[in-house]
């Protein structure tokens, strides 16, 4: 379906022109690696395009222990950013599995958030570090976690005349992200795994992608890790736990009985990475 | 809606054209400009037969609304000769005969030079090939691909 675009130079008029009906249903594009797909699809019935890239938050910068990311940042700026992958490396192992080098020119961090895919790489690690979304209206700001920011399977928390500001992640230099594919560049993961160990409180986060019904974490696995530096039998019931706890759907990637084989497989890797990472420092 | 904007493609800024709000940079560089070296192949954003430098960065031309990036310098394989290291790029799939058919030849010729710029001179054969990830050969002719990627490697004679 054709529509127009609108390419506000602030946020203040990018927020008015989502909230005027004129013209039609309208929505917001960022890097429009997704959107794009959608729309030509009519998958999106907007007649109304609201781009982003005019606004200042083509950003990202330290606020002491936290790394916050404007929501327009193209993801290939966060790989490549030597403190980043010092700080979040697993953060830098879930951007670098977003397609290929030239998509992540243009996709955005905002954007492969909003979208809520279910097979998202980038929305385990930020459940597993603990992000927050900043979302900005004309009414004003409000901090959400992304645990309760993504819903469901491209459902979010997203207010009409709301935006995704920034994302504000916390450092983790103990944290990675692992995945399974048939492609690495052409295709979106089968099942991935993010983790992260957190020093206060202490303990690990485990959070897996292309579960039912939306990326999560999950709890029952994180109970088991209880040290910093978990035995290889924690790890196994972790692992365990983990593949218990999801719910798979078979589709055109992998069946129901693969991913949850994946899971077990993919935790026990993710760790191994981490830890890796952390003693080869 | 139509919409005027202007591109400095190739080294040439060109006169303002007219170009349809939802217009991809792949059609406008095509259509309106009679680029037709870039390719359309997927058009989904997965085989990189689209690959343009837009300000020095590889993009996917199919998915890049052409407003977005009114004024921005676009290099496509018709002027990549220009850019010594897109010369060199080129010479090396020339000597090792990297190409079978040829469609996916100018996106992976304008990738290789923009992720060279972008990973410099020192970048190893894998992590080039890493920068290739997003480009598919249908005739499967990688072999001869990854004989023009270390020639690139090695710099110039």
């Amino acid at each position: 379906m054709p529509f127009t675009l609108e390419q506000p130079k602030t946020v203040r008029e990018a927020l008015q022109r989502l909230a005027d009906p004129t013209g039609g249903p309208s929505v917001p594009i960022a890097g429009g690696t997704d959107l794009l797909l959608d729309l030509d699809e009519g998958r999106v019935a907007s007649t109304r395009v609201v781009s982003l890239r005019r606004l200042p938050w083509n950003t990202m910068r330290w606020e002491s222990d936290r790394l916050v990311v404007g929501s327009t940042l193209p993801l290939a700026r966060l790989g490549t950013d030597p403190a980043v992958r010092r700080r979040l490396p697993g953060l830098v192992d879930a951007v670098d599995a977003v397609g290929s080098l030239a998509l992540r020119h243009r996709a955005t961090l905002g954007g492969n958030l909003g979208r809520a895919a279910p097979a998202s790489d980038v929305v385990p690690v930020l459940l597993a570090l603990g992000a927050t979304v900043r979302l900005v209206a004309l009414s004003g700001h409000r901090d959400v976690p992304v645990g309760q920011f993504v819903r469901a399977s491209r459902q979010t928390d997203l207010a009409p005349g709301e935006l995704i500001e920034s994302i504000s992640v916390p450092a983790a230099p103990v944290s990675s992200y692992v995945w399974q594919r048939v492609r690495p560049a052409n295709d979106v993961s089968q099942v991935g795994v993010a983790v992260a160990r957190s020093d206060s409180p202490s303990g690990w986060h485990v959070a897996l992608g292309g579960v039912l019904p939306a990326p999560m974490r999950v709890v029952e696995a994180e109970a088991m890790l209880t040290q910093p530096n978990p035995s290889e039998a924690e790890v196994e019931v972790a692992a365990q736990a983990a593949a218990r706890r999801a719910s798979f759907v078979t589709d055109k990637r992998a069946t129901e009985s693969y991913r949850r084989r994946l899971v077990s497989t993919l935790v026990r890797r993710a760790i191994a990475r981490a830890l890796r990472d952390e003693a080869s420092r | 809606m139509t919409g005027k904007l202007s591109l400095v493609v190739n080294g040439a800024k060109g006169r303002s054209i007219s170009v349809p709000d939802d217009e991809r940079l792949l059609d406008t560089l095509r259509w309106r400009l009679g680029l037709k070296g870039t390719k359309e192949g997927c058009r989904t954003g997965d085989c990189g037969a689209c690959t343009v430098l837009v300000d020095g960065e590889t993009t996917l031309s199919c998915l890049t609304l052409s407003h977005e990036v009114d004024g921005a310098k676009v290099t496509t394989i018709e002027g990549i000769a220009e850019d010594p290291e897109g010369r060199r790029v080129q010479a090396a799939f020339e000597a090792e005969e990297a190409l079978q058919c040829g469609y996916c030849t100018p996106g992976f010729i304008v990738a290789l030079t923009g992720v060279r710029r972008e990973l410099g001179s020192e970048a190893t054969s894998a992590a080039l090939v890493d920068g290739l990830q997003g480009n598919l050969c249908r005739c499967t002719g990688y072999l001869a691909i990854l004989r023009a990627v270390d020639r690139v490697r090695d710099g110039p004679p």
